[in-house]
């Protein structure tokens, strides 16, 4: 038996190995995407048998027999010992937004191989490491937050850091995905219509739970699903009619007004009118769709159509400027690391783990599952022809205008595309044009489109399928612009409280009114600069959340380091110093090009400089101003990181020479009273 | 095991939906379902809930 165990794994890892050589090798010919899930899966089943087990075993001595948190302070409500596999669901349906979809379409720029060796290697042995010792050190600490555990292993300023830079990390993210739903939107009365759409069910969903049917969420879920099944139909009808169409069909600045519109009045409204309905939609429906993606590719094992490598490696591609090494890095950030996931890890999860051991699947393995998630964007971004993926991501600014003009840059590029082929592509959609819809989620949204049509119904059921999709990525989107916003909100209040009672309380309307209009406008002016940007505003705001998600993430490891440090000695540091070292070259180099590079599409400065030499209009003056700004956001990023980084490097250090008292700040052991069988 | 694959997958969506949550609470209160229960539930859950980040 345990022979033909070892035969078995030794088998994956052959698999693992074979699969990633194919993969790596091929050039000049289409490869099938089932290659990039094999070599995925083998990759993530060996890394979890091996390296998490390692991890689990020697690093963390995860014990059945510790009393979690969840046993020790049960209190029904935040702390409940929960079955492992709910608790694995629950934590990916947390960690599981918009970044690992977007990021690998964006990267998709480079070719179908750099991004993907990117999210196997960097789940393994960044974002999951990351995830599984925060949640190990969370659930060993009473279900401490991230800032907690930073001021309590670190030291002060590392709290007062950490607290900083999510809230500037939340104010980018909430622009740059907001971006992503009026990219998606703009010029689209079909997919403007379905959204708009979900406002109301979201307030009918509200009104069945509080007033009608308490308590009821899956059933209330599945009628506002159906209801939002009938809007996907109705928006087709919309776009159809020439009476309704023109008022569907709005500008880039008119979406983003109406989403920032729509953020303020998420964010002062009662919750669960709104926002909690809202929530448990599109959590239901994010679950179901990634589970139908990967069916989906499993049926249809589409063929890749992006190259390995494309021409853009240089650093001249027109979905974001720079070379592939730092970029390519920080542009997947939530597939590969995830500064966010941090959060969750010591969030609401190690409250809900059972059993110690529990820990390793849901921590290590949830990261794994996600990054999955990113190997199948990766997939469906490249089983588009790359004329049509460059066609829908590049900038007009860039590539021209007028149809005919985007085509032949396009093709002069070496990547054929038609004018009226991108004609006939968005007449099958159910839209005007397909051109220059930056943001990554059109793209998606077609092949994902085009994965499940061939899966049953073909062209004909293209249309719908593209509006689906697209109404699964901004219902997700527009739940974290609601929830981030409310969340900013609450930050603000608690921080102005401190200077007038009143602007602290959350039930003072003008403090509510008052603190969610200065969080929306924060992230709006970013959302209104990325519409106005004739780059287009992924170019910069895209980076500038990679950069800021990674430099969480580089948080997240020095703590993790400290504690691993201050456990084992120097021993099992490398586990954590190496991911963090790599993040902190990776983010440094990004966040110092962004700034400084000569190249006016990379640098905010250089770009700078570039506009001062034209005429200076209004709204070049604007244009410079925000590249100042980016510049400064930027530099804020790096030197909240540094200092954290020195604070770290300075206990290591102590520890190190023996200077520095070692502190481990668990919670005392205590035998669990649960039994076995109930988990 | 079909059956208890899907009986699992109903008590996720139970949990992510807050039901399970929610059952809980009236086990614990010893109270009935009622909307006025389900408001208390709620209105307490959505505060700590919509307190922290959502993911990116």
């Amino acid at each position: 038996m345990a022979f033909l165990k070892r035969l078995v794994w030794v088998l994956i890892a052959l698999g693992a190995a074979a699969c990633l050589g194919v993969i790596a090798t091929s050039r000049g010919e289409h490869i099938n995407s089932i290659w990039l899930v094999l070599a995925s899966a083998c990759s993530y089943l060996v890394a979890y048998r091996f390296y998490g087990a390692f991890i689990a075993a020697k690093v963390m001595a995860l014990d059945a027999k510790r009393a979690t948190p969840a046993e020790r302070l049960e209190n029904g409500h935040d702390y409940v010992p929960t079955n492992k596999w709910i608790v694995f669901g629950h934590h990916f349906a947390a960690i599981a937004g918009p970044g690992p979809l977007v990021g690998p379409v964006l990267a998709a720029q480079f070719g179908y191989l750099p991004g993907t060796l990117w999210i196997i290697s960097g789940a393994v042995l960044g974002g999951a490491i990351q995830d599984f010792v925060i949640l190990f050190a969370s659930m060993r600490r009473d279900g401490k937050s991230l800032g907690q555990m930073a001021r309590e292993e670190i030291g002060k300023v590392g709290g007062f850091v950490s607290l900083v830079t999510v809230l500037l990390i939340m104010i980018i993210l909430l622009a740059v995905v907001a971006l992503v739903v009026v990219n998606a939107l703009a010029g689209s009365p079909w997919g403007t219509f379905t959204i708009a759409a979900t406002m109301p069910v979201a307030v009918f969903m509200g009104l069945y739970l509080r007033y009608w049917r308490p308590g009821k969420v899956l059933e209330c879920s599945a009628l506002g699903f159906a209801l939002v099944i009938a809007a996907v139909f109705g928006g087709q009808w919309i776009a159809g009619s020439a009476e309704w169409a023109p008022v569907f069909t709005l500008s880039a600045m008119s979406v983003a007004i109406a989403v920032i519109i729509y953020g303020f009045l998420a964010s002062a409204l009662p919750v669960w009118l709104l926002l909690a309905p809202r929530d448990y939609l599109s959590t239901f429906v994010k679950l179901g769709v990634i589970g139908m993606l990967a069916l989906g590719i499993l049926a249809v094992r589409p063929t890749l159509e992006m190259p390995a490598f494309t021409k853009f490696i240089d650093g001249t591609g027109p979905v974001f400027a720079g070379k592939i090494f730092p970029f390519c890095f920080i542009t997947i950030a939530c597939g590969a690391v995830s500064g966010f996931h941090s959060l969750i890890s010591s969030g609401t999860t190690p409250k809900m783990i059972a059993r110690e051991t529990h820990a390793l699947p849901v921590g290590y393995g949830c990261m794994l599952l996600e990054s999955f998630v990113a190997i199948m964007a990766m997939i469906a971004s490249c089983a588009l022809q790359p004329g049509i993926y460059f066609a829908v991501n590049s900038p007009p600014g860039l590539v021209g205008k007028t149809a005919a003009a985007a085509a032949t840059t396009i093709t002069g590029w070496g990547f054929p595309v038609g004018a009226d082929q991108m004609q006939a592509l968005a007449k099958s959609v159910g839209e005007v044009t397909l051109f220059g819809r930056t943001g990554g989620a059109p793209s998606l949204a077609l092949g994902m489109a085009h994965i499940f049509a061939r899966g049953g119904g073909g062209d004909a059921v293209l249309g719908f399928w593209y509006h689906f999709a697209i109404m699964f990525e901004a219902l997700f989107i527009l739940t974290i612009i609601d929830a981030g916003t409310r969340v900013g909100r609450f930050m603000l209040q608690d921080l102005l409280g401190h200077i007038h009672k009143p602007l602290g309380r959350t039930s003072w309307m003008p403090g509510v009114i008052g603190t969610s209009a200065v969080i929306v406008v924060a992230w709006g002016f970013f959302l209104i600069q990325g519409v106005r940007d004739p780059l287009g505003g992924i170019n910069s705001l895209w980076p500038l959340f990679g950069i800021a998600n990674q430099l969480l993430a580089a948080i997240a490891l020095s703590v993790a380091t400290t504690i691993i440090l201050k456990m084992h000695g120097p021993k099992y540091m490398w586990i954590t110093c190496a991911p963090l070292t790599w993040l902190v070259t990776v983010t440094f180099s990004a966040a110092w090009q962004k700034i400084f590079s000569p190249l006016p599409r990379v640098g905010f400065l250089a770009q700078v400089t570039a506009l001062e030499k034209g005429k200076i209009t209004p709204q070049v003056a604007t244009l410079i101003f925000n590249n100042q700004l980016d510049a400064a956001v930027c530099g804020t990023f790096l030197v909240l990181v540094a200092i954290i980084l020195a604070d770290s490097l300075r206990l290591w250090y102590g520890i190190l020479r023996g200077s520095e008292e070692v502190v481990v700040s668990e919670s005392p052991f205590v035998l669990t009273q649960l039994r076995a069988e109930e988990f | 095991m079909l059956r208890s694959f899907l009986r699992g997958v109903l008590e996720l969506l139970r949990e992510i939906g807050d039901q399970n949550a929610y059952a809980r609470h009236l086990k614990r209160h010893g109270v009935e379902n009622s909307a006025m229960e389900w408001r208390r539930f709620s209105d307490e859950r959505f505060r700590t809930k919509y307190q922290k980040a959502k993911c990116c």
